[in-house]
């Protein structure tokens, strides 16, 4: 048994270190909307949408390098007056803080609800930290992120998400440097087996890898996230069941 | 500058981006994806998410008061509302200034983005992304027609769209629900080709999910084209 190459260890500590940071925002704005909320209970009502106006600050001063959007989403039929609802700042086309005002009505929109949301079923299912993605998020950002969240409680009961969404680019550019350091074709994959950043270009961001014989896994500290290499009998690109061949053969 | 390059150089005609702006939102109003009474967002948001200068939008915003489909409110609680007409989505009056060659072409760039979009979507689905289709599939299967019916068909699309992994994929298959959606869906919504359209959609979920992408890119490109051909059947009995 031939012992793992150092570059492996050190790929996988390069993505926890890189999700770490972001996670580190996820949990303030999870901190401070449950403050919002516990607040205006304390006070002998229920919450309201505007309750959340004062996490703004906050949303604005964490948008920056990694990044790209953040907020919180509220459990449906968790605010008074709002059945869903989300406060949610993003780096707009100019560059500054802006927010997103989907339409949440049911009456006039099919993409009202959010909790079917990968970024929302992990958290509201009881899962601390959530990696969703990379995806085509036409929803919110029109753009291929990764989605970070964790359940915001109140009282002990779930109250809704706090979230912070990163380009895929920007995760592939600070991930794909260690992952060159690998001596081996190899790439980052999430739970499902969603490729998110890669050594090779027959593992691409956004290719299916549904594992198979020859390839080895190392799991990302505690996050739910492995980095993939190819050993010598792997097979050299995602399986197609039809017809697609490769290039140059 | 010379004055042949000032000619060159002259600003293009706004006329035929402002026809689009009132196109588009004359024909949600009337398909009921925007309802009566909805407050539009606001000139710089609309804009925007449009892609067009505020002055466009307040020519088509114009246009629009002009046939009675949206309201204008000034002051406080102000801004723009949905008025929805008396008549139906008026298919044929949508027809008329098409001719059968425009038509087919906006088919054939429908189909090929649609294809394109389910073959890579076969490709590349996990379970997790089969899953929310067959959700969407049998939401719609469940919606009884209408305006409702429409919206759901257009989501079924666009998640078919993103399972592709494609943000360029995605965005083209949103442009172009928006050019060419509300005449599909009349189709599809429309009794005789109902059972149709629905078989088509569970085809095309069954192989995305079973990763036949030959056969995905085949069902939602000939979805497309059954569609545009009778588009083309009813414009030219006009």
């Amino acid at each position: 048994m031939p012992s793992e190459p150092p570059a492996i260890g050190a790929a996988a500590a390069r993505v926890h270190a890189t999700l770490d940071g972001v996670f580190a925002t996820v949990e303030r704005v999870r901190d401070a909307s449950a403050r919002c909320l516990a607040g205006a209970r304390a006070t002998g009502r229920e919450p309201v949408a505007g309750d959340l106006a004062a996490l703004r600050p906050l949303l604005s001063a964490h948008l920056g390098a990694l990044v790209s959007g953040t907020g919180f989403i509220a459990a449906p039929g968790m605010l008074a007056d709002a059945a869903w609802y989300l406060e949610w700042w993003q780096t707009g086309p100019s560059g500054d803080p802006a927010r997103f005002l989907p339409d949440l009505d049911p009456e006039n929109s099919a993409l009202y609800d959010y909790t079917g949301w990968e970024w929302f079923t992990g958290p509201a299912g009881g899962a601390e930290r959530t990696v969703c993605g990379p995806y085509v998020d036409y929803f919110c950002s029109d753009g291929y992120v990764l989605t970070l969240s964790a359940p915001v409680r109140v009282g002990g009961v779930f109250a809704g998400v706090a979230a912070a969404d990163v380009y895929a680019r920007t995760f592939e550019n600070a991930i794909v440097p260690a992952l060159r350091e690998i001596p081996a074709p190899a790439f980052v994959v999430n739970a499902p087996g969603r490729v998110m950043a890669s050594n090779t270009a027959s593992w691409t961001p956004g290719a299916a890898y549904r594992g198979g014989r020859g390839f080895e896994t190392r799991p990302c500290g505690d996050l739910p996230l492995s980095v993939v290499t190819a050993g010598q009998s792997a097979s050299a690109r995602p399986r197609a069941k039809a017809t697609s061949r490769s290039c140059w053969e | 500058m010379d004055s042949s390059r000032l000619v060159v150089f002259a600003p293009v005609d706004n006329t035929a981006r402002v026809h689009a702006v009132v196109r588009r939102l004359s024909d949600a109003i009337a398909l009921g994806l925007l309802a009566d009474g909805e407050q539009l967002p606001s000139e710089a948001d609309l804009a925007g998410h449009l892609g067009v200068s505020t002055v466009t939008l307040r020519e088509a915003l114009m246009a629009l008061r002009q046939q009675g489909l949206i309201e204008t409110r000034r002051g406080r609680g102000g801004g723009s509302f949905v008025r929805t007409p008396a008549r139906p989505f008026d298919l044929d009056g949508r027809l008329r200034p098409l001719a059968a060659e425009e038509l087919r072409d906006l088919g054939d760039h429908y189909a090929a983005i649609a294809g394109a979009a389910a073959r890579l979507a076969a490709m590349r689905s996990l379970p997790g992304d089969v899953e929310r289709l067959r959700r969407s599939l049998a939401e719609l299967s469940a919606a009884g027609g209408g305006a409702r019916t429409c919206r759901l068909d257009g989501r079924l699309h666009l998640e078919v769209a993103a399972a592709s992994q494609s943000v360029r994929l995605t965005r083209e298959e949103i442009r172009l629900q928006a050019d060419i959606g509300p005449l599909i869906w009349t189709v599809h919504d429309h009794p005789r080709w109902r059972g149709r359209a629905r078989r088509e959609h569970a085809a095309l979920v069954e192989a995305v999910g079973r990763g036949e992408d030959a056969l995905a890119r085949d069902l939602a490109e000939s979805h497309v084209a059954c569609a545009v051909e009778h588009l083309i059947e009813r414009r030219l009995s006009l």
